[in-house]
């Protein structure tokens, strides 16, 4: 059932095998006034991980709620969301009934939210919470409950202490550890994490970080990880993906993302990052604002801030074009945007430094 | 106790705008009534910590949750009353100053020394427009200054920290602001008292990662301007590096209630002496991405000690991953290591008896 344009779009971003498609998603309030997630495209191959970045405001946690169809009231969310549980049967999750769309998330997509300590109920001791996951799927408690034991090791959680805590015995990481282990007690496919680690210290933040690299590993499960703290998924994430004012701008493998971004907005965020071996005097703020989500320019959004922009991007807005395989850019101008914008850590500001120094 | 130091009561020109002596902050757990009747937990906060904060200084202050940074930093500024040892603002020990025995008023000091917290929307009554939320402390401190003046006065620090046009936003609620405009407000509020130091407890932590660098270097211009030195609270070691190199100061690196290493940024980050430090530098996200890709955490465990019941000896002991067996028994101090780098390693010391000790076996 693969179409023209499902062809060439898979073309763009690399995407050999999509566990998730979204095409042209929007999310509107105020009977379409508003846009809070605008005509958003991309897929999410099976097995990677993948960093979505943007700033608060820029409609990441929409795009999470998307791919569950879980968009708060009174929201509209309009475009298609493909579930593909294999590469060859391909279900449509925004026709769903009630009843699967209950089974979908949490046993087939599973999402993990920011700050664990509203995530639990305070009143009931962390085992419980498993215990009601696993009756309100119909599943057997003590086989769900022994698969409980062996996530919560994995994570470095002694499964005795944490099943008969409450909630509040817990330091936030334990919890957010915890948390993590719910979602995964009913085996998902695709785990949606949403600032899982916001609230936490760096040192936290990072050892969360590499025991989901292992149990990615070990559970074969497809990762989603949304966040604000770019060099931070960048230390996790196979692809990345960065949002701009509602918008997807820029998407690619990793490395090229980091090194080799094309987007002027991802490399101003980019060179707006307190890095711990760039130079000082190289970090810099983005002048300017985001977009409220009414009024979007008609044209790029980011021509506003944007060094580069000419007329063209205030009229027009930019389609997504590929850089090289697997990258692909919402620019008119992204061949100009490495020389005009130097990145400013590690080798990409000395091969950028040295190479393309000659303004035009 | 030691607190009473007869000799300060009057301080001179060569005293640290900021002593801190030896201080210790222990806190007794609420007991439930079963309890009644037994010990109470205590919580080490801090434990024997002594650093100057000087004129025009930074401090940053790094470490885990739970480390004792916002006790620390809360102590310094006169918030929290140490259980022992001394904090004395030029030359007068500020508790001593407060029960009357010095010879300046405790309300100069308590303006002196300023505030901001690190979620801003809690610290702003949100049922008050910006202007009476900044005009309170005028009024309270300046009880004789016309409502022209309190005016005139707000808007020009509110057009100072980035805030134009200032009449729009003194008539906002709380609510009309973003995040970092609220924190703005924060540091606006702090100003109004001319204080000669601001904690900026994770002032920046609930800011988008874009805004931190801007927010950090419009604290550093109003550190040049105004002449005040602050003490930075941060879980981010490349933010505190940040904030104290442009602000010429230190990073004071925290771990379960002692100050385990202080040193000059560069120093402290490109030779770190402790290896909590290195933990910290570990943790810290890199761009470069070969650097961030390096493997495992340079620890043992993942979870920081109860802080009830701290680890004897060296407190890292149980996750140092260079721990022996003398690191159970004996707590290092911190030691001078040249260039006002100081830590508290016997690694540091060539002749410890710590390398004839033995490794320990988890």
């Amino acid at each position: 059932m693969t179409t023209t344009s499902d062809r060439l779009h898979r073309a763009g971003d690399g995407v050999s095998d999509p566990i998730l498609e979204v095409k042209n998603a929007s999310v509107t309030y105020d009977d379409g006034d508003t846009y809070v997630l605008d005509d958003v495209t991309f897929s999410i191959e099976r097995n990677e991980i993948l960093g979505v970045v943007g700033e608060s405001g820029s409609g990441k946690s929409m795009l999470a709620s998307a791919l569950l169809d879980a968009i708060p009231a009174p929201g509209h969310l309009s475009g298609e969301v493909l579930y593909h549980p294999d590469p060859d049967t391909t279900v449509d999750v925004l026709e769903f009934s009630d009843a699967e769309l209950n089974e979908f998330r949490w046993a087939e997509v599973s999402m993990v939210f920011q700050g664990a300590m509203s995530s639990f109920n305070p009143t009931m001791k962390v085992g419980a919470h498993f215990e009601d996951t696993l009756k309100a799927h119909d599943r057997s408690v003590p086989e769900g409950l022994e698969f409980a034991r062996e996530i919560l090791s994995d994570l470095y959680l002694d499964p005795d202490r944490v099943l008969d805590s409450y909630p509040h015995e817990l330091s936030g990481g334990m919890q957010q550890r915890a948390l993590i282990a719910l979602s995964l007690l009913l085996e998902p496919e695709v785990l949606v994490m949403d600032e899982p680690t916001a609230a936490l210290d760096l040192l936290m933040q990072r050892s969360i970080l590499l025991l989901l690299e292992d149990i990615k590993e070990k559970y074969d499960v497809t990762m989603v990880f949304i966040t604000h703290d770019l060099p931070l998924v960048a230390s996790l994430a196979d692809r990345m993906a960065v949002m701009y004012a509602f918008e997807l701008v820029e998407a690619g493998p990793r490395d090229q993302l980091i090194n080799d971004s094309s987007h002027p907005y991802t490399r101003a965020l980019l060179n707006s990052t307190p890095n711990i071996d760039a130079p000082l005097e190289d970090m810099r703020p983005i002048p300017g604002k985001s977009p409220a989500p009414v009024n979007v320019p008609a044209g790029c959004s980011y021509a506003d801030r944007c060094p580069l922009a000419t007329e063209t991007c205030r009229e027009s807005d930019p389609a997504f074009e590929p850089v090289e395989a697997g990258h692909t850019v919402a620019c008119h101008h992204w061949e100009r945007a490495a020389e005009a914008i130097e990145l400013t850590f590690g080798e990409a500001a000395a091969v950028g430094g040295d190479a393309e120094g000659d303004p035009q | 106790m030691s607190r009473a130091r007869g000799a300060d009561a009057d301080g001179d020109a060569s005293d640290p705008l900021i002593a801190v002596d030896d201080v210790e902050v222990h806190f007794e757990k609420e007991q439930g009534l079963f309890g009644l009747f037994d010990e109470p937990d205590v919580v080490q906060a801090v434990d024997g910590v002594s650093v100057d904060i000087g004129e025009n200084d930074v401090l940053a202050l790094v470490g885990e949750s739970g480390c004792g940074k916002t006790t620390l930093g809360k102590t310094i500024i006169g918030l929290q009353e140490p259980t022992e040892g001394s904090i004395s603002y030029r030359g007068r020990d500020i508790w001593e100053t407060k029960a009357g025995n010095t010879d300046l008023s405790f309300d100069d000091i308590r303006s002196s020394l300023q505030i901001i917290h690190q979620d801003p929307g809690s610290s702003l009554n949100p049922n008050r427009r910006i202007v009476e939320t900044l005009s309170e402390p005028i009024r309270l401190t300046h009880p004789n200054v016309s409502a022209g003046e309190r005016r005139t006065r707000i808007y020009s620090l509110l057009e100072r920290v980035g805030m134009t046009p200032a009449e729009d936003f003194a008539s906002r609620y709380p609510h009309q602001l973003s995040g970092g405009e609220k924190q703005r407000v924060a540091l606006a509020r702090a100003l109004l008292m001319n204080p000669d130091v601001i904690l900026a407890d994770e002032a920046i932590s609930a800011l988008d990662v874009s805004l931190r660098v801007e927010m950090m270097d419009l604290m550093l211009d109003l550190q040049e301007e105004f002449n005040t030195s602050f003490v930075f609270i941060s879980h981010d070691l490349s933010n505190a590096r940040y904030f104290a190199a442009h602000g010429d100061g230190r990073i004071g690196v925290m771990y379960l209630g002692n100050l385990v290493e202080v040193g000059p940024p560069d120093r402290l980050i490109s030779d770190p002496q402790h290896p909590y430090t290195e933990v910290l530098r570990w943790a810290t996200p890199n761009l470069a991405l070969d650097a961030s890709e390096a493997a495992d955490p340079p620890m043992r465990k993942i979870d920081i000690p109860d802080p009830v019941n701290p680890p004897s000896g060296c407190r890292f002991h149980t996750r140092c991953p260079e721990a022996r067996a003398v690191c159970k028994q004996e707590q290092p101090a911190l030691r001078a290591l040249g260039d006002d780098h100081r830590a508290a390693c016997f690694r540091t010391d060539s002749d410890h008896r710590y390398w004839e000790s033995d490794p320990i076996e988890d």
